[in-house]
This record gives C-alpha cells, sequence and structure tokens, in this order.
C-alpha cells in the first residue's frame, strides 16, 4: 500500500486495519505485518492510500 | 418532495433527520463505509476512540445541539459535567511551566490569576462588552489593548485552541465574545453517553423510522442542476433525482461538483470565496491508563503547556469507552497554520507536555491523530464561517464549513443547520 500526500495522519486507516499493520505520526505509514489486503483504502477520509 | 443529503457527518444527519420529521422522503449518500464524518467512535484495541471530536458536547445538555436533538426526537443522553473545567497552574507563582510542580484551580476561579487592577477593569469589561461586543481585530488584539497580562494571552490561546483549534490572535474579537456569550447563556460541556457514535445512532433511528434511507461507500461526484435550480445528483454514474439538495461536505468540495453553464459567474465567484477558507488544524492524543489522570469529567486547560492546550478524560463519566479497569484521555492541540509542514515536531512538543503535565503518572500512548486540510478540525476556522446558501437554489452547505455564530465546533454545527432548516421549511 502507498500513501499519497493527501493524508493528514487522521488514523483511521489504523484502527480499521486488522493487521495492526499501520504506524501513524503525522502520517500513515504501513509496516512490514502490512499484507496489502485493502481494507483500509475504503475508510481513508481523504482518499490517501493507493493499492 | 425529496431531499438528497451529501455525506453522513453530524450536519448531514441533523438536516436529515429534520426534513424527514418535516414530511420529506430523505436519502443520504456516504462516502465511507462507516457514518458520522468526525462526530463518530473508532473501536480500537478495546477502546471507543473518536473519528474526530472529543466525544464532549460544548454547552452539553441545555446548548443548541442538544435543543436540537430533542426537537428532533433523538434518543441521546448528554450528561453534564461537574466542574466543567479545570485550569493546571504551575505550583509556584512565576513559574512558566509544569517541571517543579503544579496546582490545579477551578474555571471560574480564572479571575485569581489576574492583577487587582486587571480583575477590576474585567469586572468592567465583562458588563460593557455584553452591551456593545468589540468587532475590530483578534482576539488576541483586544486582550494585548485592555488587559495586558502574560496570563490573559495563556488562558486564551488555552481556551481557544481547545474550543475551536484556533490561537486567540485568529480569532475574531466577535466571534470570541459571541462565544463567551454562549457559554454564560447555555452553560459547559456534557459527554453524550455512547460518545460520539450515541448521537449519531440516535439521528440514523430518526431517519430510518421515518421512512428514509442511507447508503454508505455511496460517493456523490456531481451535483446536477438546471437553469440555477439543484435537480439532484450523480452516485456511480446514477442519477438521483431530488427537490433539495444538502451538502455537508463543506463549500469548497460543494463548489467543486458544480457545472451549470446558466450560472457559469456566480459559481466562479462562489468557488472562489470557498477556495480561501482556511480549516483550522488540530493534533489529538489519545492515552490510556488503569489510574484515573485527571479524576474527573472536565476539561484540564493546561495553559503553560508548550502545545497541549486542553485533556479530557470521558471514561470518568462513560466508562463504556475504554475495556473494563481502564481510562481513555485525550489531549488536543491546536496546530498554527505556519506549523502544519512540520508536524512531527508538533506532535513530540504534545508528548513531551504530557509528560510535564502527567509525570510521576503511568500511562500508554494508544494513538496520535493529527487533523488539516481536507480532513481539518473546521472546515472553516471559526469566524470566518460563510453561510449555507449556494449560488444553486435547492441547494444548501452544512456541517463545521457553514457553522452559525458563536457555535463552538459541533454547536456552530447545529446552529447553522437550524438557520438552514429555517430558510428551507419558511
Amino acid at each position: 500500500m502507498k500513501v499519497n500526500d493527501n493524508c493528514v495522519g487522521c488514523g483511521q486507516c489504523a484502527t480499521f486495519c486488522k493487521l495492526d499493520a499501520i504506524v501513524v505520526n503525522a502520517k500513515a505509514k504501513m509496516s512490514e505485518k502490512c499484507i496489502e489486503c485493502g481494507i483500509c483504502i475504503a475508510y481513508c477520509p481523504v482518499k490517501a492510500i493507493e493499492g | 418532495m425529496k431531499a438528497i443529503i451529501i455525506g453522513s457527518g453530524l450536519g448531514g444527519l441533523l438536516s436529515a433527520a429534520s426534513l424527514s420529521n418535516s414530511g420529506y422522503e430523505v436519502e443520504v449518500f456516504e462516502r465511507l463505509p462507516i457514518n458520522g464524518g468526525r462526530f463518530t467512535n473508532i473501536p480500537y484495541h478495546g477502546f471507543q476512540l473518536s473519528t474526530g471530536a472529543l466525544h464532549m458536547i460544548p454547552h452539553g445538555p441545555t446548548g443548541p445541539l442538544a435543543n436540537l436533538l430533542e426537537e428532533i426526537g433523538a434518543d441521546v443522553e448528554i450528561v453534564r459535567i461537574k466542574p466543567s473545567a479545570v485550569i493546571r497552574i504551575p505550583r509556584k507563582k512565576g513559574d512558566t511551566n509544569y517541571s517543579f510542580g503544579h496546582k490545579d484551580i477551578l474555571f471560574e476561579d480564572f479571575k485569581t490569576q489576574f492583577s487587582l487592577i486587571n480583575r477590576l477593569k474585567l469586572i468592567f469589561y465583562a458588563i460593557s462588552t455584553r452591551k456593545n461586543q468589540p468587532n475590530e481585530g483578534s482576539f488576541a488584539d483586544w486582550c494585548t489593548k485592555h488587559i495586558d497580562q502574560d496570563w490573559t494571552n495563556r488562558i486564551a490561546d488555552s481556551f481557544f485552541g481547545w474550543a475551536l483549534s484556533l490561537r486567540a490572535a485568529d480569532v475574531p474579537v466577535e466571534e470570541g465574545f459571541e462565544i463567551i456569550e454562549k457559554l454564560y447563556r447555555h452553560g459547559g460541556s456534557g459527554v453524550p453517553m455512547g460518545g460520539c457514535k450515541g448521537v449519531i445512532d440516535a439521528l440514523i433511528d430518526v431517519v430510518v423510522r421515518n421512512g428514509g434511507s442511507i447508503h454508505t461507500s455511496s460517493e456523490v461526484t456531481k451535483i446536477l442542476s438546471d437553469n440555477g435550480k439543484a435537480t439532484g445528483v450523480l452516485v456511480d454514474d446514477m442519477e438521483h433525482k431530488a427537490d433539495l439538495i444538502i451538502s455537508d461536505i463543506g463549500h469548497p468540495f460543494t463548489a467543486m461538483m458544480l457545472d451549470d453553464d446558466t450560472a457559469k459567474t456566480e459559481i466562479d465567484r462562489y468557488s472562489n470565496i470557498a477556495k480561501k477558507l482556511k480549516p483550522s488544524a488540530g493534533v489529538k492524543i489519545c492515552l490510556t491508563s488503569d489510574k484515573p489522570l485527571i479524576g474527573h469529567g472536565g476539561v484540564l486547560l493546561t495553559p503553560y503547556a508548550r502545545r497541549v492546550n486542553g485533556i479530557n478524560e470521558v471514561t470518568n463519566i462513560d466508562p463504556s469507552l475504554a475495556p473494563p479497569g481502564k481510562h481513555l484521555t485525550m489531549a488536543h492541540q491546536c496546530v498554527e497554520w505556519k506549523n502544519i509542514d512540520h508536524l512531527e515536531e508538533e506532535i513530540d512538543l504534545g508528548l513531551k507536555d504530557l509528560e510535564e503535565i502527567f509525570s510521576g503518572k503511568e500511562y500508554e500512548v494508544l494513538l496520535v491523530q493529527s487533523y488539516s486540510d481536507g480532513w481539518p478540525v473546521n472546515r472553516s476556522a471559526s469566524g470566518t464561517d460563510l453561510k449555507n446558501i449556494t449560488p444553486i437554489k435547492g441547494l444548501y452547505v452544512v456541517g463545521d464549513g457553514a457553522k452559525g455564530k458563536g457555535g463552538i465546533e459541533v454547536e456552530g454545527v447545529a446552529l447553522g443547520v437550524k438557520d438552514a432548516l429555517q430558510d428551507i421549511l419558511k
């Protein structure tokens, strides 16, 4: 998953990630736990996550 | 009559529920898979965190939002908090931070921190400004001119930072005094039982009970109009017709969805004004602890912190917002526009503040949430809101980009919705 410049760091993606694979500090970043399931894409309010 | 609502945030759902009560056939389209916008819960590790707001209603059970919810018939309990706010000051007079200890004073006692002469001035201004509200410059300018003391700036920045995510220098003085007037009139804050989602669920119940429908994961991509009058929206290339459209996505995004040759000049003008709106930015740091960090449900204002403006611990009112035996504490800090590009440093300063504010206490950081630009604290900084109307007839904007005068956050959303409804239903 790639995070683009739209990301404001609201953390919504992190809370819906079933694997706890997103770390948020000013911006979202996927950790090595990410399996590219793409669930976070739908929950991002600013369309910042790309598959 | 058919009404389509774009966005199921608080403003959208308040409008949807009211209109469905007034006999409108109501259909809500929400882009995300969840309802509530920046005013709902998100479960995280057993805690009910929030998408935005801090599980608090600024004027509690007697404010504009509570009144509107009651009018609508939404079944939600809002518990008034006592004390509504406490101010943390350094233990020793003259200290300018919390590193050598602190003490807490009630919000009502903020006056005791002024010099004798400024206390007298305050009594005079408390009466005179209620009659003649100042209307030029910022709240900070007014303070410097009338009650110039370090404390004035600290408490003003802390209060407006917490309430509006703005520094006092960015609050128009008129809006600042209107907010103080509303504090006198409506009283202090309350917690909705079940958190923000308690309110959202109650509104959804009303809409559904009245036969309305709410579609999640459904993005409106265009607002259709004919001869300057709204006719419907486009969702997944499907046309949905309506007599009335309410947009809860702010003025700039609403303007981007318009395309009407017959009203081109007006739409261009509207887009340009909408683009100039400056959203307010902020950071929320969510903490958890076994023992309470604050110990009451009121706001802890922190005027001597570097960045943190205020903190609440809602589990003292509604323990169901955290797993059994745990507390949920949320700190808010305003981010000045010039610092949005240095968010990581701003967050570090906030975390350092919390270490000092809660020195000697054990806690864990659950999540750090930042808000700006397209997902801000407020789509238009308080006091700069545009009204609800647009150049397209039958198209209104509600929500935190079209707040009513003097309304703090969701209170402003409620006031804005009331203004829009008055215009629509007249």
